[in-house]
C-alpha cells in the first residue's frame, strides 16, 4: 500500500517537474527547424507561473463548470500517470487492470470538450465538435492496442498490458508492428500536433475549445497537455518498447525518461513537417488507422 | 492593331455618334460618347472587341466643364492599349446608363461614383450602399469639388445599421467578420450557408476607407501624392507610387531617364519577391505548415535588407518623383544585390519544390476557390488568380512600363483555376523576378535620375496607368488640373476586382474551404474553417451583435 503510494506520488511528481522541460525541448528543437533562436528550455516553466498569476478572468457560460474542467484535465492526466509504468513499474498495479485504464484515458479526452462546453462560446463549440469527432475515432486505436495487448498475453493485468505485451510472449509479431505504425501516427493525433491539430488549429479557429480561458485556468490546461503527452508518450513506450524497465530502478528511471524524450522529439519533429490537414481528411485518416488497428486485433486473435 | 483603328472600328460600328477621340500615343485611346450611347458602346468594346474591363471611374468636373465626368476604362491586352471611354453627364440630370449588365465587373465601381459623386447608374442590378458608412446620409457625396475633405455631415447618424439582403430559401446566416483574429483588416462577409455549402455572400467592406484620392485632390501637390500613394498598401506601395507617378508622366508626356525607369523596375521586383516571399509563407500558416512559413521569412529577410540599402527603408521605399527617382542603385550596391539574388534563388529552389511537393498543401488546396477563364473575363479578374486559370496576363508584357520592354521574362500560367495553382503561379514567378532585376543591373547605364520640369503642368489632360502589383494589375486614371495638383485622381487596386470574384469562388464550395479561397486572392484575410462543424454537428448558428460583443466583453470582467 505504502509502495503503492509512494511510487505514484513519484510519478505524479515525475511527470509535473519534467513535462515543461520536454515541452520547452519540443519548443528549441522547433524553432531550430524553423531557424529560429527559439525560447529558453525552461520557458514552458516560466509561461505557467505567469498564467497562474494572471487575474482569473471568467467570461465563459458556466464558471463554475470551468474551474472544475480545468482542474479535473490535470487530475485525470495524473491520475493516468499513476497506472502507467515510468521507470518503477506500475504504482496502482494491484488495484487497476487495463480497462479502468482506459476509463482514465478517455475522462482525460472527454475534459477537453468539457472545458469548451462550459466555455461556450462559438469558437469553443467549433472545437467541442471537432474533439468529440476525432476522440470517437482516436480513443479505441488505444482502446485496440491494449485489446490486443490482453489478446496476446491473456490477462488485464496493467504491469503484464504495459510490457510489451502486443508482442506476445516474446518474439515480434505481425499484429504488434502494424499497432506500432498505427500509434506512431496515433500519437500526433492524441498529442494535437500537426497534421492533427485539428481541434486547436490557431489560424481556423483559435484554439478551439480553449478559446475562453486565460490565467490561472489556462495554466492548468496547458499543464495537463504536456502532461498528457508525456503519459502518452510513457504508454506508447511501455506497450512498444518496454526494453530496460525491468532493471533496477536507479537504471529503469533514465532509460525511461530519455525514451519519453526520444518519443516527444519525434512527435515535434513530425509536427514541423507537416501542414494542418481538414477535420474531415483528419476523419479520414483516422477511420484508416481504426481499421488498421481492428485488423491487428484480428490478426492477434487468429495468432499473429 | 494600335489605337487608330481600334478608334475606327468603333466609328464604323457607331456611324451616327459623334465620338470624340485623343489619340496621344498608338497605346492610349480616349473616347469621348454621348452618354446615351455608353452603354452599347461598352458592350461593343467588352464583348464584340474582347477587350478587359478594367475599372470606372467617376468625376466632378463642374468647375471647368459643368458637367460631371463618367469614364470606363478598358484594356486590349494584345494591342497593348489602354483605353478609357468618357461621357459627360448635366449637373440638372446626374444619371448614366448602367454598364454592370452588360459588363459584370463593373458592379462596384459603378456603386462607388454613385456613393461618392452621386451619378446614378441607371439599371444597376445591384445599387446599393459600397464605400460610405452606415451613418452617412443620403445625398451628401464626398468626392463633389463642393464638399471639403474634411466635411462632417450633421446628420450622420452613429447608431444607422446597414440594411443586409434576406438570405435565399432555406439557408442559415454565418457572419465572418468584421473583427476576427487571424484577420488583418476589417471587412465583413455574410454568408448564406446551406447545411455546410456556401449558396451565395454579401459583402461589407471599405471600413477603413480613408479618403485619399480626396485628400490628394485637396490639398496635396504632384510631388506629395507619391507619398501619399506608396501609403495606399504596406505590401505593394511601390506599385502605387510609380503607377501614379506614371499617370502623370502619361498625361503630360514627361519621360523620366533611363536609369530611373531601370531603377524603377528594379524596385518593382525587389517589392514582387517580398511580397510572393510573404505571401506563400503566410499561406502555409494558414493551413498550419508553420515550418515553411518561418523559412519563407528566413528567405526573405535578405531581400529587406536589400531594399533598406538602396533607400532607407525596409518597406516604403519612398523611391518616385513625377519624372524619375529619389534613390541610385550604386555599382556597391548592385554588387550585394547580386548577392542576394544568388542566395535567394538557390534557397528558393529547395522551397518550390517543399510546396510543390507537400501532399497536405495540396489537398487543402486543389480544387479549392476555383476562378475559370469565364470568371476572369466577367469579374475582371488580375494578376496570379487570372494567371492560374491559364489567363496570360501580366501587365509587365502587356502593357509594358519603365523598363520592362527592355527585359526578357515569361509569364507563368497553370490551369488548374484553383488555389495550389495560384500558390505554384506565385513560387514559380519568383524566378521570373530574379531574372528581370539581374538583367537590369547587367543594363544600368549611368545617367540622370530626374528628369528636369520647368514648366507648370499642363491642365485637364487624361493620364492612365497600369502597374502589375505581384497580386495584379493596379491601375491609376487621373485628370492633371490646377494649383499642383490633378483634378481627379483615381487608383484600382488589384484586390478591388478580385475581391468582386470571390462570391462565384466560395458558391457552392465547402465553407471550410472560405478563407484559402480568400487568402489565395490577398493574404489578409484567413481561415474560417470554424464555421463548418457548428452548422453540421448542431444545426446552430449564432450571431454576434454589437451590443452581444459588448456585453460578453464586459461580462468577463470583476468589478
Amino acid at each position: 500500500m505504502i509502495d503503492a503510494v509512494v511510487r505514484s506520488l513519484a510519478n505524479v511528481l515525475a511527470v509535473m517537474a519534467l513535462a515543461p522541460l520536454l515541452d520547452g525541448l519540443m519548443r528549441k528543437l522547433v524553432a531550430r527547424i524553423h531557424s529560429r533562436q527559439g525560447p529558453p528550455i525552461t520557458q514552458s516553466y516560466v509561461d505557467l507561473l505567469k498564467l497562474l498569476g494572471k487575474e482569473d478572468i471568467e467570461s465563459g457560460e458556466v464558471p463554475a463548470a470551468q474551474r472544475a474542467s480545468a482542474i479535473l484535465a490535470l487530475a485525470s492526466v495524473l491520475t493516468a500517470a499513476c497506472l502507467t509504468p515510468m521507470g518503477l513499474g506500475v504504482p496502482l498495479a494491484r488495484y487497476a487492470d487495463g480497462i479502468l485504464l482506459l476509463y482514465v484515458l478517455t475522462l482525460c479526452a472527454a475534459t477537453t470538450a468539457f472545458a469548451g462546453l462550459a466555455a461556450g462560446s462559438p469558437y469553443s463549440m467549433v472545437g467541442v465538435s471537432r474533439e468529440m469527432m476525432a476522440v470517437v475515432v482516436l480513443e479505441p486505436l488505444f482502446a485496440f492496442a491494449v485489446l490486443v495487448g490482453a489478446v496476446q498475453s491473456h490477462t488485464l493485468r496493467l504491469q503484464v498490458l504495459l510490457d510489451g505485451s502486443v508482442y506476445g510472449g516474446g518474439g515480434v509479431t505481425v499484429s504488434g508492428i502494424l499497432l506500432l505504425i498505427v500509434m506512431v501516427l496515433g500519437l500526433q493525433a492524441y498529442a494535437q500536433k500537426q497534421p492533427f491539430d485539428t481541434t486547436e488549429a490557431e489560424t481556423e479557429i483559435m484554439e478551439g475549445p480553449l478559446a475562453e480561458y486565460s490565467g490561472p485556468k489556462l495554466a492548468l490546461l496547458r499543464y495537463a497537455a504536456m502532461a498528457k503527452l508525456v503519459v502518452y508518450a510513457s504508454l506508447f513506450i511501455g506497450l512498444f518498447a518496454p526494453w530496460g524497465a525491468d532493471l533496477a530502478a536507479v537504471y529503469a528511471w533514465p532509460i525511461h525518461w530519455l525514451k519519453v524524450l526520444a518519443v516527444v522529439l519525434g512527435v515535434a519533429l513530425l509536427a514541423t513537417v507537416h501542414a494542418r490537414i481538414r477535420i474531415d481528411q483528419a476523419l479520414g485518416r483516422y477511420s484508416a488507422l481504426l481499421a488498421a488497428s481492428l485488423a491487428a486485433l484480428v490478426l492477434a486473435v487468429a495468432g499473429y | 492593331m494600335v489605337a487608330r483603328e481600334r478608334l475606327a472600328a468603333l466609328r464604323e460600328r457607331f456611324p451616327t455618334a459623334t465620338l470624340r477621340a485623343e489619340l496621344p500615343s498608338d497605346n492610349r485611346l480616349y473616347v469621348h460618347v454621348p452618354r446615351e450611347l455608353l452603354r452599347d458602346v461598352c458592350r461593343f468594346i467588352f464583348r464584340d472587341q474582347d477587350a478587359r474591363y478594367v475599372i470606372s471611374i467617376g468625376a466632378d468636373d463642374r468647375p471647368y466643364s459643368g458637367m460631371f465626368l463618367v469614364a470606363h476604362d478598358f484594356a486590349y491586352d494584345d494591342d497593348h492599349i489602354l483605353c478609357s471611354v468618357l461621357a459627360a453627364v448635366p449637373e440638372a440630370d446626374p444619371t448614366v446608363p448602367s454598364i454592370t449588365p452588360v459588363v459584370p465587373a463593373a458592379g462596384w465601381a459603378e456603386r462607388e461614383f454613385r456613393d461618392l459623386v452621386g451619378i446614378e447608374p441607371v439599371g444597376h442590378s445591384y445599387p446599393k450602399r459600397l464605400i460610405l458608412p452606415d451613418g452617412w446620409p443620403e445625398g451628401v457625396h464626398p468626392l463633389r469639388k463642393d464638399v471639403p475633405w474634411n466635411h462632417m455631415p450633421d446628420d450622420y447618424d452613429e447608431d444607422a445599421v446597414y440594411p443586409f439582403g434576406d438570405p435565399p430559401e432555406g439557408c442559415t446566416v454565418i457572419p465572418f467578420g468584421p473583427f476576427h483574429p487571424t484577420l488583418d483588416e476589417p471587412a465583413h462577409f455574410r454568408l448564406y450557408v446551406d447545411g455546410e455549402v456556401v449558396r451565395g455572400c454579401e459583402y461589407r467592406g471599405f471600413m477603413v476607407h480613408r479618403g485619399i484620392e480626396k485628400l490628394a485632390e485637396s490639398v496635396m501637390g504632384y510631388d506629395d501624392i507619391p507619398f501619399l500613394a506608396e501609403r495606399i498598401c504596406g505590401i505593394c506601395g511601390c506599385v502605387h507610387s510609380v503607377a501614379y507617378c506614371q499617370a502623370v508622366e502619361s498625361a503630360t508626356g514627361i519621360r523620366p531617364p533611363e536609369r530611373a525607369e531601370y531603377i524603377r523596375t528594379v524596385m518593382l521586383e525587389i517589392e514582387r519577391l517580398h511580397s510572393h516571399l510573404l505571401w506563400v509563407g503566410l499561406a502555409c500558416h494558414i493551413v498550419g505548415f508553420d515550418t515553411l512559413f518561418m523559412q519563407s521569412f528566413r528567405i526573405r529577410e535578405p531581400i529587406m535588407w536589400i531594399a533598406e540599402r538602396i533607400c532607407g527603408n525596409r518597406k516604403t521605399y519612398g523611391l518616385c518623383l513625377v519624372g524619375g527617382v529619389r534613390h541610385d542603385i550604386t555599382a556597391e550596391v548592385a554588387e550585394d544585390l547580386r548577392g542576394v539574388l544568388d542566395t535567394l534563388e538557390k534557397e528558393w529552389t529547395a522551397a518550390a519544390r517543399a510546396v510543390s511537393g507537400d501532399r497536405n498543401l495540396m489537398a487543402r488546396t486543389r480544387g479549392v476557390g476555383i476562378a475559370d477563364r469565364q470568371l476572369v473575363k466577367e469579374m475582371g479578374l488580375v494578376g496570379p488568380v487570372a494567371r492560374a486559370a491559364g489567363v496570360p496576363r501580366d501587365v509587365r508584357r502587356d502593357h509594358p512600363y519603365a523598363a520592362y520592354d527592355r527585359v526578357a521574362m515569361e509569364v507563368v500560367t497553370h490551369d488548374g483555376c484553383d488555389v495550389w495553382s495560384r500558390v505554384l503561379v506565385r513560387t514559380e514567378e519568383v524566378f521570373q523576378s530574379i531574372r528581370i532585376i539581374r538583367q537590369c543591373l547587367d543594363r544600368l547605364e549611368p545617367g540622370p535620375l530626374q528628369t528636369p520640369i520647368s514648366d507648370e503642368l499642363p491642365v485637364g489632360r487624361l493620364g492612365l496607368s497600369s502597374v502589375e502589383a505581384p497580386r495584379g494589375e493596379s491601375h491609376h486614371f487621373l485628370i492633371t488640373g490646377e494649383n499642383n495638383r490633378p483634378r481627379r485622381w483615381r487608383v484600382r487596386a488589384p484586390t478591388y476586382q478580385n475581391l468582386q470574384g470571390v462570391p462565384a469562388m466560395i458558391k457552392d464550395q465547402r465553407l471550410a474551404d472560405m478563407t484559402i479561397s480568400l487568402g489565395s486572392i490577398d493574404p489578409c484575410f484567413s481561415c474560417t474553417d470554424r464555421m463548418e462543424t457548428l452548422d453540421l454537428r448542431t444545426g446552430h448558428v449564432s450571431i454576434w451583435t454589437p451590443e452581444e460583443l459588448a456585453t460578453a466583453g464586459d461580462s468577463g470582467r470583476r468589478r
